[in-house]
């Protein structure tokens, strides 16, 4: 598998070198990577007695306990200057960075399994939580020239606040993972291992007199601390914060670390080939696309991503379909009709979509005018009230509709009104918004005409923005409309009324004969909504 | 009677678009306003009619001065100054003779325009001059079929309806078929004459002010640099008024 994630990196560097992309630009991104997968991503697994106790350090926790890992961040440091130089320099950099990256990944995974120490780094964790804090409130505060500076020593000084809470005893009552969450292993002391073979030895006995009087079967004693059954280390030995390094075990970090040193090194060999790739921003493209890799690889880990579980998968998604076919529209002798189910389900659903859309526009149409920046700037008392409604439109739309129907479901009791409530009080939030956006978009002509006869502000709005917008308010509602009825189908799922209920329902009793039935009548409805609703909305512009 | 006395407006980022501007307008002139564009021709007619805020200065209307009116009495001015406006300014998706009732809003109360409860009264003006300006048979028509010169005509209904004392143009037919200025000017110069209503239009195509207008007001560099019968304007007047921006270009 290794193999592969080098193939791709050196097959993604020829392909786009072949297009004329640039290299350099790679040599960065790999430089760059390899750097922050040394000293960020999970790389092997160190195993305990119990499985919580397994710890997956970096190439820079187990630094250690194999220095020739620091050859890696040295190889980062090489593509750099390497990149920076330039043309041949960069490609040379390049296949001695990759090739140098890819040496050491294989002497570190050739190594066989050795036990460390492991020693927490209390307070690194905690520092970048607070950093990424600092990070965002600045990004946040950059648009603003005026406001950078003093936001920005704000965020200096929170950040410091938020890095002393973490670390004080408050702080790891609610985040206790976060104390000395990254893990360095450093080499056990000289005889430790033969000091603790010999301790389970001794203990054995006793270990299996109670695995006899629970009928589990007696164990050997061992000659090494790797020669434990189930791949861990007796108790005694976790407990005392030993651990059983395993190098060739892979985690997330394993494969980018060798597809990234695969993609540097092809990179500098199509450098050095053509040394003209290159780009006057490689650092700004080879940062971006550092920046997307590093930011997936642990997404992708994070949801257990695996195609071999979908192909695992398929065939009981063959088995789910020949169980759901044919359907079973009707089955009088046992009073059962499902097919008049789903279509009496399919309009209580249509109608809470119309119901909660409605009565949404009512109240955001009113609202939308005071939330529009160009009507509300005349006075204090308008401007506070345009950052209300914008402040209460930002908080519901928060709020999905989902998270509304369960609270309104607590409330009212099952059924179709706590879907409609649910629906209608978000959709409010983005109607107004959408709605204020075009009254603040409406062409400011006919308002000043209107101005220049001595009409009064509200007969302004009344006779130069109303009939602007109406069309447009028209337009949005509709689109809303399409979209809450797609809501409403889900809203069943959590008791708010309407055809989610007949699938949940059926789902749950395995009934899949009967459930297709509302699968393929939502298809149908969906489709026509959709098609009806954008030739009409086509129609109106 | 219009009387300004040094009126002066500077826009909030630092341009002075207007400077010490002094004249004044008897009842029933019809004033061409020439001059190059960016030299505070469109400033002038904004702030008199109070669509621009004057920085400095007075505007002294029948007594008044109304360079400092808000509010109330400013709309009740408002409705006594017809503006014309060089991109027509109507509401498209409305009907002609809705565009044109809109301008009797200012004589009724807010809720009343509103609900666009307008008088008996309200209606025979607003028909009589969509026949003015010979748009009869499209008084039900919306106004985004109409075209160019139809819908500046409409602009120039509404501004009627109004009734008003002053009629402002800014550049109608800048952005019309030069064929239809003659038609735009000459129903302004009609109502001019009927009514004796006093007119200021902005030209910059001077053969037109020529034609048109009985007094020049030439403007450069936000200074008024002509004020006089069309008689007066020279050659050599007319080239500094033209050039003379040209140096600061």
């Amino acid at each position: 598998m290794l193999w592969f994630y080098i193939a791709l990196g050196l097959l993604s560097a020829l392909l786009s070198g072949l297009a004329n992309g640039s290299m350099r630009r790679f040599v960065v991104a790999g430089s760059l990577a390899l750097s922050l997968i040394f000293v960020a991503f999970p790389f092997s697994e160190a195993l305990g007695f119990l499985s919580r106790e397994t710890i997956s350090p970096t190439l820079f926790g187990v630094l250690p306990t194999f220095p020739i890992l620091i050859l890696i961040p040295l190889a980062s440091v090489l593509g750099l200057v390497g990149a920076h130089l330039g043309r041949r320099m960069s490609g040379l950099a390049g296949v001695l960075g990759g090739s140098l990256a890819l040496i050491v990944g294989f002497s570190w995974l050739a190594r066989s399994p050795y036990l460390a120490q492991v020693r927490p780094l209390n307070g690194l964790m905690e520092a970048v939580s607070s950093l990424s804090f600092v990070a965002v409130i600045i990004l946040l505060v950059w648009g603003r020239p005026k406001l950078r500076l003093p936001l920005s020593a704000a965020a200096i000084v929170i950040g410091g606040l938020v890095f002393w809470w973490l670390n004080s005893p408050v702080g790891y009552r609610y985040f206790p993972n976060a104390q000395g969450y990254y893990k360095v292993f450093i080499n056990a002391p000289q005889g430790s291992e033969e000091r603790l073979v010999e301790a389970y030895n001794q203990g054995l006995d006793e270990l299996n007199r109670q695995r006899a009087r629970i009928g589990l079967t007696q164990l050997e004693p061992i000659s090494s601390i790797t020669g434990l059954e189930g791949q861990k280390i007796p108790r005694a030995a976790a407990e005392e914060g030993f651990r059983l390094i395993n190098p060739a075990s892979r985690k997330y970090g394993t494969g980018i670390f060798f597809l990234l040193a695969g993609l540097m090194l092809g990179a500098g060999l199509m450098q050095l080939w053509r040394p003209n790739l290159e780009d006057s921003n490689d650092l700004i493209s080879g940062g971006l696309f550092t920046a997307v890799i590093l930011v997936l690889t642990p997404a992708f880990s994070a949801t257990d991503f695996s195609i071999t579980r979908l192909v695992e998968g398929w065939p009981f998604f063959l088995d789910f379909l020949d169980r759901a076919w044919p359907p079973l529209l009707s089955q009088p002798e046992f009073s059962r009709f499902p097919l008049q189910e789903v279509a009496s389900q399919m309009l209580i659903t249509l109608e809470i979509a119309l119901v909660g859309t409605f009565l949404a526009a009512i109240f955001a149409i009113p609202m939308s005018f005071f939330a529009s920046r160009n009507l509300t700037q005349g006075n204090a008392f308008m401007r506070t009230v345009f950052g209300l409604t914008r402040g209460f439109f930002n908080i519901d739309r928060g709020i999905d509709t989902l998270i509304l129907a369960l609270i309104f479901v607590a409330a009212v009791g099952l059924g179709p009104l706590a879907g409609v409530m649910a629906m209608a009080i978000h959709s409010i939030a983005d109607l107004g918004k959408v709605y204020s956006e075009s009254i603040e978009n409406v062409d400011q002509g006919p308002i000043e005409a209107l101005e220049a006869v001595g009409a009064s502000g509200s007969n302004v709005v009344r006779w130069a923005i109303l009939p602007q917008v109406m069309p447009l308010f028209v337009g949005w509602t509709l689109y809303r409309f399409e979209i809450n009825f797609r809501v409403s189908i889900v809203l069943g799922l959590v008791g708010a009324g309407g055809i989610g209920f007949f699938i949940q329902e059926k789902m749950a009793s395995g009934q899949y004969n009967q459930m297709i039935i509302a699968i393929i009548a939502i298809i149908i409805v969906v489709n026509i909504i959709d098609f009806a609703s954008s030739w009409l909305r086509g129609r109106l512009v | 009677m219009i009387e300004v006395k040094n009126l002066s407006k500077t826009f909030p980022g630092g341009v002075q678009a207007l400077d010490n501007v002094s004249l004044s307008i008897p009842d029933g002139d019809f004033i061409a306003v020439i001059g190059l564009s960016g030299a505070g021709k469109s400033t002038f007619l904004r702030c008199l009619n109070r669509l621009f805020d004057p920085s400095a200065g007075q505007i002294i209307v029948e007594g008044v001065d109304v360079a400092s009116l808000r509010g109330r009495a400013l709309q009740r001015y408002r409705r006594t100054v017809g503006f014309i406006f060089q991109q027509f300014n109507l509401v498209t998706r409305l009907r002609v003779i809705d565009n044109v009732l809109s301008g009797r809003l200012g004589y009724h109360s807010t809720w009343r325009g509103l609900l666009g409860l307008y008088t008996e009264k309200d209606i025979e003006l607003a028909q009589a001059y969509i026949r003015n300006v010979g748009l009869s048979d499209k008084e039900l028509a919306r106004v985004d079929s109409l075209s160019g010169g139809q819908q500046q005509r409409v602009a120039i209904a509404r501004a009627m309806t109004q009734e008003p004392q002053l009629i402002l143009a800014d550049e109608p037919m800048a952005s019309l078929d030069p064929r239809l200025s003659d038609v735009i000017l000459g129903l302004l110069k009609e109502y001019n004459e009927e009514k004796g209503v006093t007119v200021l239009v902005n030209i910059h195509v001077l053969e037109l002010a020529r034609r048109y207008a009985k007094r020049i007001l030439a403007f450069n560099n936000g200074r008024l640099v002509f004020d006089g019968p069309v008689e007066a304007l020279s050659d050599k007047l007319e080239h500094e008024i033209y050039a003379g921006s040209l140096e600061t270009l």
